[in-house]
């Protein structure tokens, strides 16, 4: 048997998930805990020159087949990863706003998987069904429902919005389709501006999330510890973000998944295989719409204030290009590609203002030489229980 | 009733510059089948190199006559365009002819995002609202609270000129021919001898001259320019192009008085604040899509099995 | 005999052109049927008229003397139809298997609380499932079965049509349409396939297979009965012999030099 030396690198096996999440939070906190620019860039450039190595080199190949072949460890270890950083930074509002956000888009952006790249139904309006989800969860909070009635309402009428559309997303595709959503998204984003109720350009207030009596606008003292009000919405959102993709992946380890592919690759061919492509398309555009409007309603509580400036079409593109960059279908590519495309213009303050030019520009980049994105699906795998 | 004809006024002189922008979007689908979502970022491309060349006339030739800085202002407009159009044809849009149609529209609409940060990041002052010259007389005629503005009129017949020029390249002269045996089926016109990499060119040069004209018509219309306008013009020229049915000039041209008419219906005729004008136009067109899923002069699709 | 399929004055127009002109024809139970003649002669829209993709213009498709002609491709799948594409249309970036369960979608289980929730009941069916796809993979190809699990567009043609074959025919269809599994094959493989085809109909005395196929050598081997078409029309039906005597159909199709 011929000697592979690069997969002696990575010890297989639970125990090289357990070492890989190490690593990968030790970096994180190094990359997290940085304030000065150049420490930054040295974080940034050693960790993108470590990927480079790994992907050029068959150390990739090695790590996936441990990940992929001891799912569930892995799965742990990253939970425990973003729970371990919520611990460390405990005190840190900023960092803890920052994974907030992250694990709030990432469960958007896992809707929009479902849409996209497992269906092939395409949306450009997800930001205007995230904003749906905000603004439902502050107008009936406001209106004295209870949060976690708020929270769910705001999913709940996501969805409800999104079936408005499915007449016109299900009658036309390609580019025709790709209009009628596109026109949801301009429109939703005028109907906020000019709409006073729902507080015009300047926005409104949104009631935090209260759950059991604990109010999570709060800090707290824990055995003599300081904790950030986020800790509590952080929580929040790892639960969210873990709740929905365990429920993404299983989706798509199933019949159910299985069809909504036979969708995207060829509706004809389908539909003499008795696929029933409306029924799919309505499930996944549903489903989308559903997560992205639970992760919006959330994020509007953890902002507090929210404006029709969060949910303009940019933003749908921005979600877009999350999942383009991260690999179509793939949903540890939506993770991955969520933490890029937030933590790097925050953390890296000189490019904040080119932000949009460089998202732009790598998008653009990554359709030109590398389509499928950073981690590309792989051939489904139903062979596990989760 | 003057109101009613200023609002009709007004909306044709919207739908002139709408139609504008929807022949181009129709014509580039015509000859590669792709949507290039940053035509509209091309139009303010188009008004933003008019108001450069307005600027250096300026500071060079100061005391130029009207007409030759007008002509000059469009030249300069259609000629960056035509540049930024092209190169985006021959590096961007050709290499991805064979890609998913979604990778494509997603690709020019980062495009767009690219020349709108570019012009706000790099253009002088570019985040801030640009004042455009007036540079047509300003005659009007007036007749109680009705102002008819020569120069729109002005700009509303050359807008019509442009079109009528379109068409008779398109119909009457060798190169329309070449474009229309692209159109229809590439691999064809290329063993009849059509240079098809020429005729994309080509096409995305007159596509973007009718572009840089809309760009610099609405510089003159609104008298100020930004660096977002092109974000909703591309909008609703892509809207009116697929109104009409994508493919078919004449259908973008009656998709983007169409638009305008919708616009104008919802600030001045239905029961709500003019504000919801965009929200009920481009409801209208979610709505048209569900009854006529393909425009109102279909493409004619025929579906192999 | 009974028969299984029948069209009468079956007519399909697509604006000006008339892809089928009064058609008249009928598939007996265990029929190997060649569906012969010259391109554009209607081959395949009568496939896509059959299995539901078109609404034909005028004119009536029964099965089982069941009216089909309003189904919609998903009914008509159900009721026992299945079909291959003449441009092989499978998920290349789907695995073998994949591509093959869809093909068995009537036999599935769609449950969201089966399929999201109880994951052992969903892996038993689960298994169920791969086991069969895998004899039938092995009956056709051994190698092929072991690579069950690899996307479709690794595959080359002869493996791709068998996996389009298996997609057919997991759901034990009554009536198969084959659409030229000839193309983009080489004439041995060809042979193989249809040799493997057969060797599944023969299992069942009921099976039905409508063929449609330029190379007359594969008529000639496989098919019991041919109708040739021309211009959307029949222009005569018998067994081979007698089909490629008639001097109509020597002119229409074959050329006058056979």
């Amino acid at each position: 048997m011929r000697h592979h030396p690069s997969r002696d690198l990575i010890i297989p096996g639970p125990a090289g998930c357990v070492l890989m999440a190490t690593a990968l939070l030790a970096w994180s906190i190094l990359f997290l805990k940085a304030e000065e620019q150049i420490p930054i860039l040295v974080y940034m450039i050693s960790g993108s020159l470590l990927v480079l190595v790994a992907a050029l080199s068959d150390l990739h190949k090695s790590i996936s087949a441990t990940i992929s072949s001891n799912e569930s460890s892995w799965d742990k270890c990253m939970t425990l990863t973003l729970l371990a950083l919520i611990l460390i930074f405990h005190d840190d509002h900023y960092t803890l706003f920052l994974l907030g956000t992250i694990m709030v888009y990432a469960t958007a952006v896992l809707g929009l998987n479902v849409q996209l790249g497992y269906t092939g139904v395409i949306n450009f309006s997800a930001a205007s069904f995230f904003g749906i989800g905000s603004y439902t969860a502050a107008m009936s909070s406001a209106a004295g429902l209870p949060s976690l009635p708020a929270l769910l309402l705001g999913g709940i009428v996501a969805a409800l919005v999104g079936c408005v559309l499915l007449l016109p997303v299900l009658r036309t595709s390609g580019h025709y389709a790709a209009l009628v959503t596109m026109a949801f998204a301009l429109l939703f984003r005028v109907f906020l501006e000019v709409n006073e109720w729902f507080g015009g350009p300047q926005g409104i207030a949104v009631a935090p999330l209260t759950l059991f009596g604990l109010d999570f606008s709060q800090d707290m003292q824990l055995w003599g510890i300081e904790f950030s009000f986020y800790v509590k919405y952080d929580l929040a959102c790892l639960l969210l973000l873990v709740l929905a993709f365990g429920f993404v992946r299983r989706l798509e380890r199933s019949w159910l998944g299985l069809s909504m592919d036979a969708v995207r690759c060829d509706e004809t061919a389908g539909a003499c295989f008795g696929v029933d492509i409306a029924r799919w398309k309505i499930t996944a555009f549903t489903v989308g719409n559903l997560l992205s409007g639970l992760a919006g309603a959330l994020y509007a509580m953890m902002l507090a204030y929210i404006s029709p400036a969060n949910f303009a079409f940019p933003d749908s593109l921005l979600f877009l290009s999350i999942l383009l960059l991260g690999g179509m279908g793939n949903n540890w590519g939506v993770i991955l590609a969520t933490v890029f495309v937030v933590v790097i213009p925050e953390k890296f303050q000189v490019i904040q203002e080119y932000r949009y030019l460089i998202y732009a520009a790598l998008v653009l980049f990554m359709i030109l030489y590398r389509p499928m994105g950073l981690l590309p699906r792989k051939a489904r795998n139903y062979g596990r229980l989760s | 009733m003057e109101l009613f004809l200023q609002f009709c006024i007004n909306g044709l002189m919207l739908g002139m510059m709408y139609a504008l922008v929807a022949v181009g979007f129709t014509l580039f689908f015509g000859v590669l089948d792709v949507i290039v979502f940053s035509h509209g970022d091309t139009v303010m491309i188009g008004a933003f190199g008019g108001l450069s060349m307005y600027w250096w006339l300026g500071a060079v030739y100061p005391g130029l006559s009207l007409t030759w800085t007008v002509l000059w202002v469009f030249l300069a407009a259609a000629l960056a365009v035509t540049v930024v159009g092209t190169l985006v044809a021959r590096f961007l849009i050709m290499p991805l002819r064979k890609a998913p149609p979604l990778n494509t529209l997603l690709a020019t609409m980062m495009l767009g995002t690219v020349l709108r940060e570019a012009i706000r990041l790099f253009f002088p002052d570019g985040s801030n609202p640009k004042p455009f010259p007036h540079l047509l007389p300003e005659w009007s005629w007036q007749s109680g609270s009705l102002t008819l503005r020569f120069d729109n009129a002005l700009l509303f017949l050359s807008g019509a000129v442009m079109i009528v020029l379109v068409h008779l390249l398109i119909t009457r002269t060798r190169l329309g021919m070449a474009i229309r045996a692209v159109a229809q089926d590439e691999e064809a016109a290329q063993l009849m001898g059509v240079n098809f990499t020429m005729i994309v060119l080509a096409t995305f040069a007159l596509g973007s001259v009718v572009a840089a004209f809309a760009g610099v018509m609405n510089g003159l219309y609104y008298n100020e320019i930004n660096f977002g306008m092109g974000l909703l013009l591309g909008a609703i020229g892509f809207s009116a192009a697929v109104i009409g049915g994508l493919g078919n000039i004449y259908g973008a041209i009656l998709g983007g008085f169409i638009f305008a008419f919708l616009q104008t219906l919802g600030a001045v005729a239905l029961p709500f604040a003019s504000a919801y004008k965009d929200v009920f136009a481009f409801g209208s067109v979610i709505a048209l899509m569900a009854v006529r899923p393909t425009g109102l002069i279909a493409e004619p699709s025929s579906q192999r099995v | 005999m009974s028969v299984l399929l029948s069209c009468t004055g079956l007519t399909m127009r697509f604006g000006g052109l008339t892809a089928l002109d009064s058609l008249d024809m009928a598939v007996e139970e265990g029929d190997v049927l060649g569906l012969v003649g010259p391109n554009g002669s209607g081959k395949t829209t009568f496939f896509n008229v059959a299995t539901g993709i078109y609404r034909p213009s005028s004119g009536k498709v029964l099965f089982q003397d069941e009216d089909i002609t309003a189904k919609s491709p998903q009914e008509i799948y159900r009721m026992g139809i299945a079909r291959t594409f003449q441009r092989s249309r499978l998920c290349l970036d789907l695995t073998v298997f994949d591509n093959i369960m869809i093909g068995n979608h009537k036999n599935l289980d769609f449950g969201i609380i089966h399929n999201l929730f109880k994951r052992r009941s969903f892996m038993a069916e689960y298994e169920d499932n791969l086991e069969k796809a895998r004899s039938m993979l092995h009956a056709l190809n051994p190698a092929l079965a072991k690579r069950i699990h690899q996307p479709v567009g690794l595959l080359n043609m002869i493996d791709r049509r068998r996996v389009e074959v298996c997609r057919a025919l997991v759901s034990k269809p009554k009536l198969l349409f084959l659409d030229e599994p000839s193309a983009g094959m080489t004439h041995d493989e060809t042979r193989r396939l249809m040799d493997e085809v057969l060797a599944f109909s023969r299992a069942d005395e009921k099976f039905t297979l409508v063929l449609i196929e330029h190379e007359m050598e594969v008529i000639r081997r496989t098919t019991n009965r041919c109708i040739v078409l021309n211009f959307g029309r029949k222009l005569c039906e018998g067994d081979y012999e007698s089909v490629t005597a008639d001097p109509f159909v020597q002119e229409a199709y074959l050329g006058t030099d056979l």
